[in-house]
């Protein structure tokens, strides 16, 4: 029913565009040179044109949502709102590209400028969010919004995704999610939460163990590996008509699911002739093909984006460390030599990196490598605790991980080079296995 | 007591022996006359030696049996005890691994000698021996090495002679530690294979 909801939500946030892009936006910023310099950015506080009062609140939050999503995408520096020189709360009407005099804005250093109004009636909210190059005087992007009051987050993230494409070309990932497992007394069930760690909603009530949530490629469905009937099988449950599948139950092992990015075939590990291999099945869990045959634990496959390869964790050498393979099997090739232990690739969606967990030093830490295994990078530093699990966002610029750093395991998020890590939630119990969702269509 | 019977029985004899001497010297001094004899005759045949000694023995017996009885049951509760400590250390003495191992160390194999011989004793017991890791590392790799301490722990035991298919393994990876702490003397402790007896 809540899964429902989310998909009702989705069909009935109208977004209304009104005004095509400028050529300006067309030229994009290279955010990954290393001479990129952030812009300077001025948010103001939407003004409220709907009359009625007690609407600071609305106000209020969609300037948190807007600081949140621009200041974690790397891309601006935030202009503190005391520094404004254009005063707050002119008559709204009168609020159009003419009127705005972006000396003001200049003058304190701000390049971009964001503005905008809202309307909320009732349980109906409405609103309008223009972006302004403040250095040429232009307008470069506005869009309006009508949804549910409860949807103002959401409309908000759009938002940002929005800057986020006319700025760098690709759209943000502010308004995907997160799966995740969270331990609740003694049984662990897969919750799904909106990227920033808003909007919980629980996916399994197995009330046993369930682990290693995977989003499916269009994001309607997850795998996961659950202890329900009292071996650990893989389960598909689906998002929008709720229904569950076990799909895989042989005898042993059925675990770590990866969807193909076609959609029709997993990779998956199960141990049924006792050892535990990596196995291609059907979205039904019927047996393809056997990609892996060695006498070493071979576990935990990630696709690259193109089919083409998959890599996975195998202690073939005595430890485990990644390998990559071809996606029908053979070729196998070991990528990580530098720690004796090296677990949780994720193929990064721009097929350019391969994300994972390496020991070091007694700690668990966040690496990134290309995908022939060099220019091995640690994301995380010493002091942070042990670092595990890392997911990609569906832009490849974001990574949700784990970490010990703050106490209990708990779920953060970072940019690719390691910038910007701050935990995403904290809940009474431990989280852990998140996995980034991809664009939601 | 046994004494005091005598006694009485030796009393009862003189009496008759006097009656049958007074009788005999009685006919020659005067007359007839009835006496009333059948009564003491008719009593109690006299018991000989073995019989006597056959009903002491039985006295002796049912003594001892009664005894016996007392320490047999002391010793079946004793042993049910016993029974009950083993069968409990059975489940809750774990056998301990190294970190990302599955080899068998030698404390571990000194407690599955011992977990042999009592499956050894107890032909009708069926077990599944559950394979956990700590906390570190992935979920994925974690399940399948806790498959493999499951696996070391019961190839050992069909090796001794167990029956293969009186086991079952599962692993639960590092999802169920038993210590939640941060630190290495938990993760040591996490780091185990658990012997649980099938209910009957």
């Amino acid at each position: 029913m809540k899964e429902r909801s989310f998909v009702f939500i989705l069909a009935f946030l109208c977004v209304f565009s009104f005004k095509v892009t400028t050529p300006w936006a067309k030229v994009y910023i290279d955010i990954e040179s290393p001479s990129f310099r952030k812009f300077p950015i001025a948010i103001t506080y939407f003004t409220n044109v709907g009359g009625g009062d007690k609407k600071e609140s609305i106000s209020l939050e969609i300037f948190g949502v807007l600081c949140q999503d621009l200041e974690f995408s790397g891309l601006f520096n935030l202009i503190d709102p005391s520094h404004f020189i254009e005063a707050g709360g002119e008559d709204p009407e009168s609020d159009n590209d003419g009127k705005i005099d972006f000396n003001d804005w200049s003058i304190i250093g701000a390049e971009v400028l964001i503005k905008g109004s809202f309307c909320c009636n009732g349980d109906d909210l409405k609103i309008e969010a223009k972006l302004y190059d403040v250095f040429r005087g232009q307008f470069i992007l506005g869009k309006r919004y009508v949804g549910n009051r409860q949807d103002l987050r959401r409309m908000i993230h759009k938002f940002s995704d929005e800057i986020m494409l006319s700025f760098t070309g690709e759209k943000g990932v502010f308004d995907t999610k997160i799966a995740f497992v969270l331990r609740e007394s003694t049984h662990k069930e897969i919750y799904i939460m909106d990227f920033d760690g808003y909007d919980m909603r629980k996916v399994t009530d197995h009330r046993s163990i369930a682990v290693s949530p995977t989003w499916s490629p269009n994001g309607n469905k997850i795998a996961f590996t659950s202890y329900k009937k009292g071996n650990p099988d893989i389960y598909v449950k689906d998002l929008i008509s709720n229904k569950e599948d076990r799909i895989s139950r042989y005898g042993g092992l059925n675990i770590a699911p990866a969807w193909a990015p076609d959609g029709e075939r997993m990779a998956v590990t199960l141990s049924v002739n006792g050892n535990s291999e990596i196995y291609l099945v059907d979205v039904h869990g019927k047996k393809l093909k056997r990609l892996t045959k060695n006498w070493g634990i071979d576990v935990s496959p990630t696709w690259a984006p193109d089919g083409k390869k998959i890599a996975f964790v195998s202690n073939q050498s005595g430890n485990p460390n990644i390998y990559v393979m071809d996606s029908q099997g053979g070729n196998v090739r070991r990528l990580t030599f530098q720690t004796r232990y090296s677990v949780s690739p994720d193929w990064s969606p721009r097929g350019n990196k391969i994300a994972f967990c390496s020991l070091e030093g007694g700690c668990f830490h966040i690496c990134t490598m290309n995908p022939d295994g060099t220019d091995v990078r640690r994301l995380t530093t010493a002091d942070s605790g042990n670092n595990e699990d890392p997911s990609w966002s569906p832009d490849g610029r974001f990574i949700t991980f784990t970490s010990t750093r703050d106490g209990k395991k708990s779920i953060y998020i970072m940019r690719t080079d390691g910038n910007g890590q701050k935990r995403v939630r904290t809940f009474n119990g431990r989280s852990s296995n998140p996995c980034w969702s991809p664009r939601f269509h | 007591m046994y004494r005091k019977l005598s006694r009485n029985l030796l009393f009862f004899v003189l009496v008759v022996s006097l009656s049958f001497f007074l009788n005999a010297c009685a006919k020659k001094v005067v007359q007839e006359e009835a006496l009333p004899m059948e009564e003491p005759q008719v009593s109690e045949p006299m018991e000989s030696e073995e019989e006597r000694a056959a009903r002491e023995a039985q006295l002796k017996e049912e003594e001892l049996r009664k005894q016996r009885e007392i320490e047999e049951a002391a010793l079946r509760e004793e042993a049910a005890r016993r029974e009950t400590k083993l069968r409990e250390a059975f489940e809750n003495v774990d056998i301990n691994f190294d970190f990302d191992q599955f080899f068998l160390r030698d404390d571990a194999r000194e407690i599955l000698a011992e977990k042999t011989s009592w499956l050894l004793e107890h032909a009708d017991v069926t077990i599944t021996v559950e394979g956990h890791c700590d906390e570190r590392g992935t979920t994925e790799y974690n399940m399948a090495l806790g498959e493999r301490r499951a696996n070391s722990a019961m190839k050992y035991l069909v090796n001794a002679g167990v029956r293969a298919d009186r086991i079952s393994t599962i692993s639960y990876g590092e999802e169920m530690p038993l210590y939640p702490g941060d630190n290495e003397e938990a993760w040591a402790k996490n780091r185990r294979a658990h012997f649980v007896i099938f209910p009957e």
